[in-house]
């Protein structure tokens, strides 16, 4: 069987759904809805497909494909083509960066219930968005990457401007801005590596960079993986670069939220990883002690800031800036325990933050309020809500058999092998982590209620369905994690001999 | 043996059903409960009976793999472990039992037993684990059981505030213990048990490494155990209904520390510094505790002090080497601790009141029960012939032979404190006039008898397992194909410990007999001979007050100053930036002027500009 187009019909297969809407009245709001929902399922099914694919022990490979696009040549009739493929790929990371989009996309799509105007344009960029992410991900070149990379941000940026809540407008811009400088380092560093080697390929500029005898020197290569770490920092984010994602977690409605942090962050993990790391390996190896000192400031950075929150969603924001320091202390470790660790962190992250987010989102629907004042003592009225909101935060807090100890564990593990005070510095961020998230939850749960809970419905309906597939796949990932662990074993060997053992 | 992993796994199943079917159980939910424990105890009794002529089995399968490591799970039953498994299960059986009585009437009473099974899972796969990770994987996890059933009463503020704190405070020991793991994973490249001990036996592992990871696996272990200075969770998590506290915050979970030094044995009796680290903290805390425990008022919170001061003997004794000695008393302790608490909760239960204050006179209303907390007290009192006794007896001499004299003058006084407060408490409690409020009081159901009487029975017998007048079995058996641990096996004490060790109690039973019972001695000779003192003791050393200007102070502190530089400096590239990027769109758009003239220089220079750059390099930019 031919399964070269399988990566096109997923990464595209969002458009469909645009093209449905495309047709349907503005005011069908049950019926768009139930559309946009549907459009996400085929992106989701396929992506299923591809793991058992995966776990039938059949090759990824079997998904590349690589068509002509692109290519010209320079005023030197003698030059080489400078040529620009149409190249998608799966590897297993990528595969489970896929699959989890597909997954949060479609929870996503179910938390659109709450959006209140304009469902039609709504779901027409949700699904854009969806096609950039699984774009970015299965892109094998890196001038496909970035122009996936900007279909995300453009309909982000509406997304958030447009269904937001009171400030909704300059989360907007200061989202653009920042990401927009963002990706104007990552299109020079595209372009400077394009100029020198004649090529975006990675996987073919991976082994130019590798050879010593390439026209890019050390002292380049050590700047162009400076500008990575600044242009995927800012979508990590990493700390000082982080405000402009404070103000979309708070912002961004819910379903925008879910995807925000529990994908588009992740995209500048990947890009760290897959260009940072995989490209550069030499230079990453430099910066290491860089990284690593990164790392430990945004974990303690985020926890003692989320400490002292008044509003739910800021320490969710905050919490996110620190989890995100234990995928740079994982990579800074530079070994397999390490970017195990940071890799899964950002599987188990997106999971938990989508979870956490979503009921989030859950609760201002039904008490317009995410201040922890406000909400106290809430298992009294919704207690089934209280109970998965106090599950996802012991997930986020790395309780053993949940995914999030798994990656904090290995992530930790891999730094007490190369550095080890640094890493007992960031065990602080340990204890941090359980203090700031039981004030939170404890105070919004537990406790004297200081408000009716009289007419608050528990959560119900298909309300359930986010909650217990992202609550099942945490667990999963926390019992057995070689669900993970096993197709990222030979994207692992192919970054390890990179790093000279 | 081979199916031992079946016996966390019933408590389990009884979790997972009661959290899915528990609302439509309602009561019904303590059946299955009950049923699923008793499964694990009769399995668990076979293990223990199957392990007395059998080997060691261990079995594991690979978990997660990093890069060459293979990180396994699986189970083992070794000596520890199968008297262990007996003790947690018995005691989980027992307290099921007991809470069907005393939970009567909760609107959540299934989720009450759902969590029961939960830390039952988590404590029977603790003790069952083969591996150091696997170890942590179910601490954890016994510490989340306990922060649920501490905060069961989740709308007090006060259970709010005693789970948080629970919480937090086992955390800073945990992450002390992951360090510690971790750092001995890169030296001996594995976290099974045996690995890490032929490491260590090899000489692989430097002095100062074991002594460091030694000590740093003790701090988890002292979190969990409550040993000074972080203590002072453990007397908030009486917050929590009373069965809990009889089996998570008595008899297994808090011992959970303890049999971790103890299944590490090997690790630590290679490093004399972390041995004495371990003795000094458990006899120190010995005695911290109980002096503590000499005045409160609150029938739990003085049980839960003796708790801490128990478990502190037992470091005591680990660390003076005597192995079988702490084994020991943990297990004689989960008995007569968990008979009680069971015993104070039934009293509770009968007056409504946890403040001794406004009890007395309870002897001949609560005819069973008063007579069973009454074995209880003599146990813990180590008064002969019951269990306590003994393994009280067998502490003393460990810490005697073990070259601590300070330590064993500390353990005697702190046994001369038991005495006194335990007795004082029953005095209160089942003597004299009956004050306060006391209406319809009546005997507790036998649903809470009975688990109260095998308690009470195996109170008073559990210490004939190991005696030095009938044998040492339960030491033989213990150190039995273990050369590491034969050394540390049985003390044999010298006549006259045994002999002082039954005055000291004695006459801490007299005094309290002396003010509380007969009342011919002031009840304020303490406060009458040392104000200050007595507020001391009963703001418990001003501890919490000390962790609260220091540690949340100084938390809060780091908090609002690194908001200060968000709000300030990160704000401030901010604006940097964004008056940046405005800036760059007011000049441009000042360039679009629609002056013509000017726009046909701009472009005249830029032409220029082309032409020079491409006469200076020939055509071709390189």
């Amino acid at each position: 069987m031919n399964l070269h187009a399988i990566l096109s019909i997923l990464v595209f297969s969002p458009l469909l759904g645009i093209a449905v809407l495309a047709f349907m009245p503005k005011n069908q709001e049950k019926s768009i809805k139930i559309v946009g929902f549907l459009a996400t399922l085929p992106a989701l099914l396929i992506s299923l497909a591809a793991y058992a694919h995966y776990l039938a022990g059949k090759h990824l490979s079997d998904f590349s494909v690589s068509v002509e696009w692109i290519h010209f040549r320079g005023m030197n009739v003698e030059a080489p083509y400078f040529a620009v493929n149409y190249e998608l790929a799966l590897s297993g990371f990528q595969l489970l960066l896929v699959v989890l989009t597909a997954v949060v996309a479609t929870l996503a799509s179910i938390a659109a219930r709450y959006v209140k105007k304009e469902w039609k344009g709504f779901f027409m960029l949700f699904l854009l968005l969806e096609v950039g992410m699984l774009g970015v991900f299965t892109a094998e070149n890196l001038i496909l990457f970035f122009i996936f990379f900007e279909v995300t941000l453009i309909p982000t940026f509406f997304l958030i401007g447009k269904w937001g809540y009171f400030e909704k407008e300059k989360a907007a811009y200061s989202f653009l801005i920042y990401n927009g400088l963002g990706s104007a380092v990552l299109l020079i560093v595209i372009m400077i590596l394009f100029a020198k080697t004649g090529t975006t390929n990675i996987n073919i500029l991976k082994d130019i960079l590798a050879d010593p005898s390439a026209p890019v020197s050390g002292d380049l290569k050590l700047g162009l993986l400076i500008a990575l770490l600044v242009a995927f920092g800012v979508k990590l984010p990493i700390f000082p670069l982080h405000s402009w994602m404070l103000r979309v977690h708070v912002q961004a409605p819910p379903p925008v939220v879910m995807i925000h942090s529990g994908i588009l962050l992740k995209i500048g993990a990947y890009g760290l990883i897959r260009f940072g790391m995989g490209l550069f390996p030499e230079q990453f190896d430099t910066l290491a002690t860089l990284i690593a000192v990164l790392g430990v400031i945004n974990l303690l950075y985020g926890a003692f800031l989320a400490f002292i929150q008044t509003d739910f969603k800021m320490v969710l924001a905050y919490s996110s800036i620190s989890h995100m320091g234990i995928v740079l202390i994982g990579l800074a470790a530079m070994n397999e325990a390490g970017v195990q660790g940071a890799i899964f962190q950002v599987i188990s992250h997106g999971l938990i933050s989508a979870l956490l987010f979503f009921l989030v989102g859950v609760l201002y629907e039904r008490t317009d309020t995410s201040l922890i004042g406000n909400l106290g003592g809430m298992a009294k009225g919704m207690p089934v809500a209280a109970g998965f909101l106090l599950a996802g935060a012991m997930a986020s807090l790395g309780l053993p058999g949940m995914s999030g100890f798994v990656s904090e564990f290995m992530a930790f593990l891999g730094l007490f092998k190369e550095m080890p005070w640094l890493a007992a510095v960031g065990t602080i961020g340990i204890i941090m982590t359980a203090a700031y998230l039981l004030r939170a939850v404890l105070g919004m749960t537990f406790g004297k209620s200081h408000r009716e809970f009289t007419g608050v419905v528990d959560l119900k309906g298909v309300e359930f369905v986010p909650v217990v597939v992202l609550m099942l796949l945490i667990v999963l990932i926390g019992v057995y994690p070689s669900v993970l662990s096993s197709p990222l074993q030979a994207t692992l060997e192919t970054i390890m001999p990179g790093l000279g053992g | 043996m081979e199916n031992a992993w079946l016996i966390p796994l019933f408590p389990l199943i009884s979790f997972l059903i009661l959290l899915l079917f528990g609302k439509r159980l309602k009561e019904a939910s303590a059946y299955v409960g009950i049923l699923l424990t008793l499964a694990s105890l009769i399995y668990s009794i076979l293990v223990l009976f199957e392990r007395f002529s059998e080997p060691t089995y261990v079995t594991k399968f690979d978990w997660l793999t990093i890069g060459d490591f293979h990180l396994t799970a699986g189970f083992e039953v070794n000596q520890l472990n199968a008297l262990m498994l007996f003790i947690v299960s018995l005691v989980s059986f027992l307290v099921h039992t007991y809470s069907k009585g005393y939970m009567h009437g909760d609107e959540r009473f299934h989720v009450f037993y759902a969590y029961l099974g939960l830390f039952t899972f988590a404590m029977l796969g603790l003790v069952i684990s083969p591996n150091l990770l696997q170890t942590y994987i179910f601490w954890e996890l016994v510490g989340v059981g306990s922060f649920l059933l501490i905060g069961f009463y989740f709308y007090k503020e006060e259970a709010k505030a005693a789970a948080k704190k629970a919480f937090i405070m086992t955390r800073i020991g945990d992450v002390g213990l992951f360090i510690g793991m971790a750092l001995l994973f890169w030296q001996t490249k594995s976290f099974e048990y045996s690995d890490i001990f032929a490491a260590v036996d090899a000489g692989q592992v430097s002095g100062t490494m074991i002594t460091l990871t030694a000590i740093l696996i003790f701090i988890g272990a002292v979190g969990k155990s409550g040993q000074f200075p972080l203590h002072t969770w453990l007397p908030d998590a009486m917050e929590g209904p009373t069965p809990v506290s009889a089996l998570i915050h008595a008899a297994t979970m808090v011992a959970a520390g303890v049999y971790l030094v103890a299944s590490l044995f090997p690790l630590f009796s290679a490093s004399h510094t972390a041995l004495m680290t371990v003795a000094v903290i458990g006899g120190f805390t010995a005695i911290f505790a109980a002096s503590i425990g000499l005045v409160q008022t609150d029938i739990k919170r003085v049980l839960a002090y003796s708790t801490v001061s128990q478990l502190g003997y037992m470091m005591l004794a680990l660390g003076s080497a005597g192995y079988v000695a702490g084994v020991f008393h943990l297990m004689t302790h989960a008995f007569f601790k968990a008979l009680l608490f069971l015993a104070a909760g039934s009293v509770i239960h009968a007056v409504h009141t946890q403040d001794i204050e406004e009890m007395g006179g309870l002897w001949k209303k609560l005819k069973l029960t008063g007579p069973l907390f009454l074995i209880g007290t003599l146990a813990i009192s180590g008064v002969p012939l019951l269990s306590g006794f003994f393994s009280k007896d067998e502490i003393l001499a460990a810490a005697w032979e073990g070259g601590h004299p300070v330590l064993f003058v500390l353990a005697l006084v702190a046994a001369f404190f038991t005495a006194f407060y335990m007795f004082r408490l029953f005095f209160m409690v089942f003597t004299g006039e009956a004050r306060g409020n006391q209406k319809h009081v009546h005997e507790s159901p036998s649903v809470m008898t009975f688990p109260m009487i095998i308690l009470g029975v195996l109170a008073v017998v559990a210490g004939y397992v190991n005696t030095p007048w009938f044998g040492t079995f339960l030491g033989d058996w213990l150190v039995d194909g273990n050369e590491a641990l034969a050394a540390h096996g049985h003390h044999e004490g010298p006549v006259w410990i045994m002999i002082l060790a039954t005055v000291v109690s004695l006459l801490g039973i007299y005094l309290a007999w002396l003010i509380y019972g007969k009342r011919s001695v002031s009840r304020n000779w303490l406060s009458g001979s040392g104000d200050m003192m007595h507020t001391v003791l009963l703001n418990k050393y001003y501890v919490d007050e000390f962790y609260q200007l220091t540690i949340v102070v100084i938390t809060k502190g780091i908090s609002y100053f690194l908001r200060f530089i968000d709000t300030f400096l990160v704000e401030g590239i901010v604006k940097g930036i964004t008056g940046f990027v405005q800036g760059l769109g007011a000049t441009g758009s000042k360039m679009q002027s629609g002056q013509v003239q000017t726009y046909g220089a701009v472009a005249f220079i830029g032409l220029a500009l082309l032409a020079v750059i491409y006469a200076l390099t020939g055509g071709y930019l390189r």
